[in-house]
């Protein structure tokens, strides 16, 4: 390391310090030594939340919708980002749900999504129900519909503007000189455009997976209460009227950091053994 | 990193030195009190969740304090369970020195547990001038979850659960525990409560209803008893769930969702810990005009809301000054009313001076509230907050946990 290095190291380790410290403080947290509640050493929060299936099932589900709705934000973001990387009008379009926030999104998906929304007063007035119980649940439901269709949407322009970046600096002219050796337009996305979309991408589509897994006003508004979403298990027992049980945040909050650290390692590790370094 | 913040909020909050202890005010003078409040200004922490109500602090009360005591009143965020967390990392960081917050709206648990992590300034509330005013005869004011408020938090206001229905829609609304049952049977899918606080009330009103009234679970925690009356509510809720909204496998967040179900038609009963909410909804069209509140024949919880001190107060002068405007008639007037909260008085209106006692008469008659001397006869006080805090945690264990 040279010392033109330093700076970029330091402001690093500014941006990573409150991950750190906060990772310290929790974990004293969740053994009982400090923050509200605390009365010494203790394992017990630990081994109640890493036992009880009510953690698992919420990670579980957690996981799942975030999964899903990244897997499908995804697709659709590089099909958007192929066919709209030159028109100026589908960009500015795809780019619109970014400029909402996510609890307003969530709330217009209730008003969509709900029992007596509007997609209900639809097939209502189509006389396909007849009550707003006739409507197939996609608020608060086990599947999580709604908060996956949200999730999309929000993610959906983040994806593709990351996608387009790509295109643009990485693609174009291996995708020209593909062509220009009678490559098919098939073989030119498969082989040239995938392979760059993929790898572009890659850090963006884990940070937004994070990202999903952490939201909270999103499943506050429209998650069933079982299974309970990891953020909002962390906000209930964060709050909990009984003091004792507040260290259990903590030990959500860790489990949450872990997993996300995982996928960290578990990229870098990837690209690693796809792109061996110089 | 704690450092940093301490040093980062002791930088903001210099200037003035900070007011001594409300507990040392209290013993002065008031007019010292009052000197020593004047141009400060009062951070105070609430719930800032109703329009109605921050238009009634900021618009109402704000101005007033500031025209009659040169004091500013700075209402922000911070309730109940994350106030305890907010003021023990101030002083977990800044060591003994003045934090952000004066004065701090609370009741039951964030009060039994400010107490306990010793986290609330006092006694000083016994000696305001407005004390006087308090109906103290009321167990509803004098106990908070059976808790002495000891002078460590003034009254602000009281409220009562009730179930809110529309009358229009359901002419047969039942009004005893076993009746709703039956309702709830024969109506699938047109019932549910919310899985926070209101959710909880209403619970632990059918569970005193279930299990031989409030008196069996007064006198502090008693694991036993508990253990009955959660055996008799849930077996209760058990009958009940297949026919509750979503056939009892999800509940509503809050009771902000409860409530627009309820306006929207896909359920029958919303609820409130306020009886007069459904008054201040029907005037903001939130609700029907044929709203109406319900009260069961066992009773409901009703609870008294304080105002307190913190510890690491900067500002304990201008809060006391404060928390005695709240108690006067006439900040308790304009809060009772029903376009602007529907918060009922802590004060004995029989014993104010003329013409108190009509205006607060006027203002408690309208067509959806209801009468003075029902809501008494079935207001049943708060018990410990354990009682709460097992309820909620078992709730979630059993019943929405174990939903089918």
């Amino acid at each position: 390391m040279s010392r033109r290095d330093l700076p970029g190291l330091l402001a690093a380790v500014v941006v990573a310090s409150p991950v750190l410290i906060g990772a310290v403080y929790s974990t004293l947290a969740a053994v009982g030594l400090v923050g509200v509640g605390a009365q010494g050493f203790t394992l017990e929060r630990v081994i109640d939340t890493l036992t009880s299936s009510e953690t698992w099932s919420g990670v579980a589900w957690t996981f799942a919708t975030a999964g899903a709705a990244t897997a499908v934000a995804v697709a659709a973001a590089f099909v958007l980002a192929v066919r709209v990387r030159d028109r100026r009008f589908g960009q500015v379009m795809a780019m619109l749900p970014m400029a909402v926030p996510h609890v307003a999104a969530a709330l217009a998906a209730l008003l969509m999504f709900g029992q007596s929304g509007l997609l209900s007063r639809l097939t209502y007035a189509l006389g396909l129900t007849t009550a707003p119980a006739d409507f197939q649940p996609l608020v608060y439901d086990r599947a999580g519909v709604s908060l996956v269709l949200t999730f999309v949407w929000k993610e959906l322009p983040y994806l593709t503007l990351t996608a387009m970046a790509v295109l643009l600096v990485d693609s174009r002219e291996l995708e020209e000189v593909a062509r220009t050796l009678g490559a098919t337009a098939r073989q030119t996305f498969w082989r040239v455009t995938w392979p760059q979309l993929w790898r572009g991408t890659a850090p963006a589509v884990i940070a937004a997976f994070a990202f999903l897994v952490g939201q909270y006003e999103m499943p506050a508004l429209l998650a069933p209460s079982n299974p309970t979403a990891l953020s909002i298990l962390i906000y209930e027992r964060a709050v909990d009227p009984n003091l004792l049980r507040r260290g259990e945040a903590h030990v959500l909050g860790l489990l949450a950091l872990s997993i996300s650290g995982l996928l960290v390692v578990a990229h870098q590790w990837w690209r690693a053994r796809a792109e061996p370094g110089p | 990193m704690l450092g940093l913040l301490a040093f980062a909020i002791a930088c903001r909050s210099s200037g003035p030195p900070a007011s001594p202890p409300a507990g040392t005010l209290a013993a002065g003078s008031w007019d010292r009190v009052l000197s020593q409040a004047r141009g400060t200004t009062v951070v105070w922490r609430m719930w800032r969740g109703d329009p109605a109500i921050n238009a009634y602090v900021d618009g109402w009360v704000a101005p007033r304090m500031r025209d009659q005591y040169g004091v500013s009143v700075e209402a922000v965020e911070g309730q109940g369970p994350e106030l305890v967390n907010i003021l023990a990392t101030e002083r977990e960081a800044m060591a003994g020195r003045p934090g952000t917050t004066s004065l701090v709206w609370i009741n039951g648990e964030t009060f039994a547990q400010l107490r306990s992590e010793n986290l609330l300034d006092g006694p000083w509330a016994d000696g305001l001038p407005n004390a006087s005013l308090i109906d103290s005869d009321s167990s509803i004011v004098s106990r908070d979850f059976e808790q002495d408020p000891a002078g460590y938090e003034a009254p602000w206001g009281m409220v009562q659960f009730a179930l809110i229905y529309d009358s229009a829609r359901t002419p047969d609304a039942p009004t005893s525990i076993s009746a709703l049952a039956a309702w709830i049977q024969r109506h699938p899918g047109r019932f549910t409560h919310d899985q926070q606080f209101t959710g909880m009330t209403f619970l632990k009103s059918v569970m005193y209803g279930l299990a031989g009234g409030v008196q069996a679970f007064q006198g502090g925690f008693d694991e036993q008893r508990y253990r009955q009356g959660r055996e008799r509510l849930f077996s209760w809720l058990t009958s009940i769930r297949p026919f509750l909204w979503r056939n009892g496998r999800t509940y509503p967040p809050d009771v902000a969702a409860m409530h627009r179900l309820f306006a929207n038609g896909e359920i029958d009963f919303t609820m409130s810990n306020n009886q007069n909410e459904v008054v201040t909804k029907i005037r903001q069209k939130v609700f029907p005009p044929d709203a109406r509140a319900l009260l069961l024949e066992e009773g409901t919880i009703a609870n008294a809301h304080y105002v307190g001190i913190p510890i690491n107060a900067p500002n304990a002068a201008g809060a006391m000054v404060l928390a005695n405007f709240l108690l006067s008639p006439e900040a308790q007037l304009e809060k009772q009313r029903g376009d602007v909260w529907g918060d009922s008085t802590v004060l004995d209106v029989a014993s104010l001076p003329t013409p108190w006692p009509s205006r607060f008469e006027a203002v408690a008659r309208d067509a959806a509230a209801l009468p003075r001397e029902l809501l008494a006869s079935r207001a049943r006080p708060e018990v410990h907050p354990l009682y709460h805090a097992r309820l909620l945690q078992d709730w979630r264990q059993t019943m929405r946990r174990g939903t089918p």
